[in-house]
């Protein structure tokens, strides 16, 4: 016999490695060959943000890392470097809400903007260190800005589209936090 | 029920904490391995490229169509405008159509008296575009052709109109192509009637920059800019596109390739040509090797003295 909370949780894992795949694809679309002025925001981070707060018990490290590594590898960036970084803000976050019962908007949209941001500055300066051809910081900043407008609307998708939200603590032991 | 639980974190954080440790550690491993030997790494991203994307292919093309259908339509509304506008193009494609004819003929007989002997044609492979970089920093495409139908790292791909990229990493089925306009892209040219070398240099916009130009006074805006082939990476004389100035004034060039519609892209086969090092090699045979060899052509030659 099968848990109902186990088969649910497994449901969402499901779904959120669809999205994340669906995010990958879209960017992949061979749609425009021109170069864009403006870098889009980064949905794939807004996505893996916006979750590993809300159901931290759904994204777990190891497909978080598996997720990020392919994301690396697909979109040509160098292998590991913004993945490593990447879950390790992840984790950070996920370490913030751990305990803590609710957290406003705000504050939460304050710590994803310290974490992209430094996410981004560490990003640019170890590919500066390693002598990396890479994009300057001014756009690299420009993109975490844009992700950072969109986190919101992410959030919002996850809450209102999949019913992403976070757990009480008595959902939270009987749905199944560690 | 609440100790219960807390003593089920006790274990289960350590836990988690070495899994994250161990995977960054990982990453940042690869990153360095990566930094330290590209080509076996890149050899792995191209293999685990080849194995991802061709797997979206039943959807990657009809969605990327369907997105050209609607512009398509789109542009249906201003017809009668872009038909005026053709008629008009059309008549002076016809002047130049004529001229174009009796060049040609003039072309072949000055050939013909000359015997000059031209670069024999290259062949090409088309494949269709079926991803891009999904970057906004990098400007690449990745074609369904790949090992299996020959392709070779480093050849040039165009897209009928003029150059587009080179290939950069081929894969089983797949293989990518760095287009000019990408920020690690630098090509050798040539800018036309005054014959100038430069390197053509990807800065992630849509017109690269020339770099290393020697007399930019004999370069004007609207010259030809072809491949030069230095350093035996392309064949030579393909069309790359025109010179144009940019508002600070640096020379550009306006890519001949369509890249807002890059469906297909031929890929040319360019075979290694014979390499002439220094003048010697042109004009005498190589010279005979040293000492053991010499001594086992000395029979022969002997032989060929009796003989004679």
């Amino acid at each position: 016999m099968v848990d109902p909370a186990t088969t649910q949780r497994w449901g969402y894992r499901l779904l959120f490695v669809a999205l994340a795949a669906v995010l990958l694809f879209l960017r992949l679309l061979p749609l425009d060959m021109m170069p864009a002025t403006l870098p889009g925001p980064d949905l794939l981070l807004c996505l893996v943000f916006a979750w590993v707060q809300r159901r931290p018990d759904i994204v777990t490290p190891l497909l978080l890392g598996a997720l990020l590594f392919l994301s690396d590898m697909l979109l040509g960036r160098a292998p590991g470097l913004w993945a490593a970084l990447a879950l390790i803000a992840a984790e950070f976050l996920r370490s913030r809400h751990q305990g803590s019962a609710e957290m406003p908007f705000a504050v939460e949209l304050a710590f994803v903007a310290g974490a992209v941001i430094a996410l981004t500055v560490a990003y640019w300066a170890a590919q500066g260190i390693f002598a990396v051809p890479a994009p300057g910081l001014s756009d690299l900043l420009m993109q975490a800005v844009f992700t950072l407008t969109a986190y919101p609307a992410v959030v919002g998708v996850s809450q209102l589209g999949f019913n992403i939200r976070r757990l009480s603590p008595t959902e939270a032991d009987s749905g199944g936090a560690r | 029920m609440a100790r219960d639980r807390n003593t089920q974190v006790d274990y289960a954080r350590p836990v988690r904490h070495i899994l994250i440790g161990v995977m960054v550690v990982l990453m940042l491993g690869t990153f360095l391995l990566w930094r330290i030997d590209s080509p076996r790494v890149e050899r792995f991203r191209a293999t685990l490229v080849d194995r991802v994307v061709p797997s979206f292919d039943w959807a990657l093309l009809p969605v990327t169509r369907l997105v050209g259908l609607v512009e398509g339509f789109q542009s249906y509304a201003r017809l009668s405008e872009q038909n005026q506008e053709l008629r008009r193009e059309l008549r002076q494609m016809k002047a130049w159509k004529e001229a174009a004819l009796q060049l040609e003929q003039e072309n072949a007989k000055l050939l013909d008296l000359n015997k000059v002997r031209l670069d024999p044609k290259l062949t090409y492979v088309t494949g269709v575009v079926l991803a891009d970089s999904g970057s906004p920093f990098r400007q690449s495409v990745l074609l369904n052709v790949g090992a299996r139908d020959g392709i070779i790292d480093g050849w040039a791909t165009t897209d009928g109109l003029g150059l587009a990229g080179r290939i950069s990493g081929v894969g089983k089925n797949t293989s990518r192509v760095i287009l000019l306009t990408d920020s690690n892209s630098r090509i050798p040219v040539t800018i036309q009637p005054s014959g100038q070398q430069a390197m053509l240099a990807g800065d992630n916009t849509a017109a690269p920059l020339i770099e290393f130009l020697e007399n930019p006074d004999q370069v004007r805006p609207g010259d030809r800019v072809v491949s030069s082939g230095d350093g035996g990476l392309f064949p030579a004389g393909l069309l790359v596109g025109q010179v144009a100035l940019d508002p600070e004034r640096r020379l550009r060039v306006r890519l001949a390739a369509d890249y807002e519609r890059l469906e297909f892209l031929r890929v040319l086969r360019s075979h290694a040509h014979e390499v002439i090092r220094d003048a010697g090699g042109l004009i005498a045979p190589p010279p005979p090797p040293p000492a053991p060899v010499a001594e086992a052509a000395e029979p022969a030659a002997s032989e060929g003295g009796a003989d004679g």
